[in-house]
């Protein structure tokens, strides 16, 4: 039978639940007797009562202590008037800060706009005027590609379909506008064979677009007529061939870089 | 181990609100249990009551951090018995209050500054208590405050590792060296039925 330690028998004096040895002091007397010498040793180990302090102990221990106490709520409010202060003060920064930055801003682009109105007049008569010349082109360069379709679509339509008429118009309806802005711009621009040619044009636009009563079998056969007659389609071809000699600005155009 | 007074916890809020004068009140309530587990620990009036002193006031600069997990009572109590420790720590050595002659810690016989009292007169006369202080003095001072606290002041395994810091397993292995230590130094004294 193994006996219990030291610590197991101290274990079971002072624990206020049963350890487990309670069973074994019941069945082993050696073991039971050296608890009971443990018993009495740890009885006889009483320590000096400690001396008695009056009732107004307490009261001495407050009033001695008392005056290094500092107030919880003084120092919360210094502490609030503090934060109070440096909220302020970052705010004003913050303000301060974004004033600067303002009025930086301000000067700056009042700077850069005085600096762009004295550039632009030197720049224009080199540079100016090719970008505007571009863009013309390019809208040109449609312009002339949407024309020449519909011319071609107008040359083989078939007068008795009425279908096919009806989207002839309105293509017509919209390259109006933009045949007008071109041919003013030819006109700017002092190029009288491009001028005369969209002028053609606008004429024939504008009947196909307005035709009184629409479009029928014999104003369709005249205005077929009409285009052949001034060899209309065979003018925007060619109009429309000079584009590939301002290929780049085509690309441009494609890149997005005139517009 | 101090238990806590229902209204603690609203004096803690008074103060913590501004109200200085209300800890007046827990200082008065508690300090009786505190002078008593830091004279046990100590085995000084005026050690004691130094502990006592400087636990309220470290207890009223760490209010703020104190959660109510535990009861105010407990919470103090610690800082007392660490107190305490702390104080019997930085004893010297040499201290006068120490048996003299003491050269070696782990001899087991006791040494009284007055030889001329005989042990069996000692336990007679019912002087145990003192020569019992005697033994306790040549004990670690985490040592005697395990001890004090688990046979004096009742307090449980948890209680004595939360007190002093220290793991569980740490506090019981600390007190049962200082009950195998006193048992060997008190034996001679020992009466045999």
């Amino acid at each position: 039978m193994n006996h219990l330690s030291e610590e197991e028998l101290i274990e079971q004096y002072y624990s206020r639940d049963d350890t487990g040895a309670g069973g074994h002091l019941a069945a082993c007397a050696e073991c039971a007797e050296t608890y009971a010498e443990l018993k009495s040793d740890l009885a006889a180990m009483q320590t000096a009562a400690p001396p008695a302090r009056d009732a107004a102990y307490g009261e001495r221990v407050w009033r001695s202590i008392a005056p290094f106490l500092p107030v919880y709520e003084a120092r919360k409010r210094s502490w609030l008037r503090g934060g109070a202060w440096r909220g302020l003060s970052y705010a004003s920064a913050c303000a301060l800060l974004v004033a600067g930055a303002f009025i930086a801003g301000r000067v700056w682009e009042h700077k850069q706009i005085q600096t762009t109105a004295i550039a632009i007049p030197a720049a224009i008569p080199q540079k100016a005027a090719p970008p505007q010349q571009r863009l013309v082109v390019v809208v040109l360069s449609d312009h002339l590609d949407r024309s020449e379709r519909l011319l071609v679509e107008l040359k083989h339509a078939d007068t008795g379909s009425e279908e096919m008429v009806s989207p002839l118009r309105d293509e017509a309806r919209s390259l109006l506008a933009a045949n007008r802005v071109c041919r003013q711009n030819a006109k700017k621009n002092d190029d009288p064979a491009l001028a005369a040619a969209l002028a053609r044009l606008d004429h024939l636009l504008v009947e196909l677009a307005n035709q009184k009563g629409g479009l029928n079998a014999a104003s369709l056969a005249r205005l077929q007529d009409e285009m052949n007659s001034d060899s209309l389609l065979f003018e925007v071809r060619v109009l429309r061939s000079r584009i590939p000699d301002q290929q780049p600005v085509a690309n441009n155009r494609r890149n997005g870089g005139t517009i | 181990m101090i238990r806590m007074g229902k209204n603690d916890f609203a004096v803690i809020r008074a103060i913590l609100a501004g109200d200085k004068e209300a800890y007046g009140a827990l200082v008065e309530r508690h300090s009786h249990s505190l002078f008593r587990v830091a004279f046990r620990i100590t085995g000084n009036e005026a050690d004691a009551e130094d502990v006592v002193q400087e636990a309220f006031l470290r207890g009223y600069q760490k209010l703020e951090s104190f959660e109510a997990r535990s009861s105010f009572g407990t919470w103090i109590y610690r800082i007392a018995v660490r107190g305490a420790l702390d104080k019997i720590s930085r004893r010297p050595a040499d201290d006068s209050s120490r048996v003299a002659g003491a050269a070696d810690p782990e001899q087991d016989e006791v040494q009284v500054a007055d030889t001329a009292v005989r042990p069996d007169r000692l336990l007679l006369s019912g002087e145990i208590g003192a020569l019992l202080q005697l033994a306790m003095q040549r004990l670690t001072p985490a040592e005697r405050t395990a001890f004090v606290l688990r046979h004096v002041e009742d307090c449980s395994t948890e209680e004595i590792a939360a007190a002093l810091g220290i793991a569980p397993s740490a506090a019981k292995q600390a007190v049962f060296r200082a009950i195998k230590k006193l048992r060997s130094r008190l034996a001679p004294l020992r009466v045999n039925p």
